[in-house]
């Protein structure tokens, strides 16, 4: 009896010594996420060379409607110097698609999340050591909680199965980067509005106006009262030449938060174009008084003094 | 002459359009960018739109020694806001640059053999 209970006892610690890795996967999910999600129709794009890059972004472009190969990807995103592609470039690729590129916080929830939500997720990889890193792009495109591991398409291999804490210990050495590619009026699962923001205006500074629009007036929707976005709004309709809208987007701006010296700026800047100087003036005076960021004031006295030579030379106003 | 001076008037406008298609994309004037505004929340440095126009034509040439064919470099560099411009003319050097997976077996290889010949391992003994 003894020695039955002994060997039951040692039994238990033998298998509680068994080294079993707590479950990653499980843990992160949310409620309603079911446990096993893989977005089978995902296509995939062997790589070549070190071609990685181009064909990641090949994956998760193609995801979300974009007719592109990743041979043509490879003159917009390839640094032969470097043998790899640089992750501001497959951001800045994706604009070029008028595509939104939004970088996950660095979570595994936030990652399956996305996926739960139809997202394929390009994520960064160390294949290597710390001192000796070897980085490779691949795009996340399912998981099961059931056996604790992420499915990819990574490299020639267009199904490759991982065990969460093996991947997880690749990603972190990468800095945990991961983004998802979205059409610009669609939000990703898990958006948080700095970071939606940051985004949007990167399709502006990419002078994808048309993106940046929709990815802004989806914001308003979200964030009804987000002074950024409506400001966004603004800057891509002046850049459209659509004067009169921009000058109601950023009035929209100053009715929310009227000491917004940039969107005054902008406004002194727009009633200047539309032909009323006087007006501009006494938008920039005031937009003036209200900076708090001393950075900005070079910009702002500029705006000042085209507005003051217009005021000067009333033929010129016209142009 | 007329000709000579023709052909070296050509030469300055080719020139000054070519130094022109690598002028950075210069934020309206008057206009401040949304980009501007977010990064000003988020940092006490120079504002990168501020520094834009240097930092462009040095990633530039960066890009153009690492083998971008120039006739791309452009493109690639317009889709980049000046923040990330800004950031890889400060450390583009240290930036992860995504490769192979190829790569990796013969890294491993070189390792596994270094490994071998100062006796930590012993994998390719013939016996």
């Amino acid at each position: 009896m003894t020695a039955k209970a002994a060997g039951v006892a040692f039994g238990v610690l033998l298998t509680a010594g068994c080294a079993h890795h707590p479950a990653l996967i499980a843990p992160a999910l949310s409620e309603s996420t079911r446990p096993v999600v893989e977005l089978t129709d995902t296509p995939f794009f062997p790589q070549r060379d070190y071609q990685c890059g181009p064909a990641a972004l090949a994956t998760v472009l193609v995801a979300s409607g974009v007719d592109v190969t990743a041979d043509e990807l490879v003159s917009r995103v390839y640094l032969p110097g470097r043998k790899g592609s640089l992750q501001v470039e497959l951001l800045a690729a994706s604009r070029s698609f008028d595509r939104l590129p939004y970088p996950l916080e660095s979570s595994l929830s936030s990652l399956l999340s996305e996926i739960a939500d139809r997202h394929p997720v390009l994520v960064l990889q160390n294949l290597g050591l710390e001192s000796v890193p070897i980085w490779h792009y691949a795009v996340v495109v399912g998981f099961d909680a059931d056996t604790d591991r992420l499915i990819l398409r990574s490299g020639t291999n267009q199904r490759v199965e991982m065990s969460a804490r093996r991947f997880m210990s690749s990603w972190k050495r990468a800095g945990s980067w991961a983004i998802v590619v979205l059409e610009p009026q669609l939000l990703p699962a898990v958006a948080e509005r700095a970071r939606y923001l940051e985004a949007a205006a990167g399709l502006e500074a990419a002078r994808r106006h048309d993106a940046a629009a929709r990815a802004y007036r989806a914001a308003l929707q979200r964030w009804p009262e987000d002074t950024t976005a409506q400001l966004g709004i603004g800057n891509v309709s002046y850049a459209r030449g659509d004067l009169s809208g921009a000058e109601s987007a950023y009035r929209a701006v100053l009715r929310i938060e009227p000491a917004h010296a940039i969107a005054r700026n902008n406004l002194a800047q727009t009633l200047l174009d539309r032909g009323d100087p006087q007006a501009a003036l006494e938008e920039i005076s005031a937009a003036r008084a209200a900076l708090s960021d001393p950075r900005f004031a070079p910009l702002l006295a500029e705006t000042e003094t085209a507005i003051r030579r217009a005021l000067q030379s009333p033929e010129r106003q016209s142009q | 002459m007329i000709r000579n001076s023709l052909r070296r008037g050509c030469v300055v406008a080719i020139s000054l359009s070519l130094l022109n298609l690598g002028s950075p994309v210069v934020a309206t004037a008057g206009i401040i960018d949304t980009q501007s505004v977010i990064e000003a929340g988020q940092r006490d440095a120079d504002l990168a739109t501020i520094r834009s126009g240097l930092d462009r034509s040095d990633v530039r040439q960066q890009f153009t020694a690492l083998g971008v064919d120039s006739a791309v470099v452009d493109r690639r560099l317009a889709a980049l806001t000046d923040t990330e411009i800004a950031a890889l003319a400060d450390r583009m050097e240290q930036m992860p640059a995504g490769g192979d997976v190829l790569a990796v077996i013969g890294i491993v290889f070189i390792v596994l053999v270094i490994l071998e010949l100062v006796g930590v391992i012993d994998i390719f003994k013939k016996t």
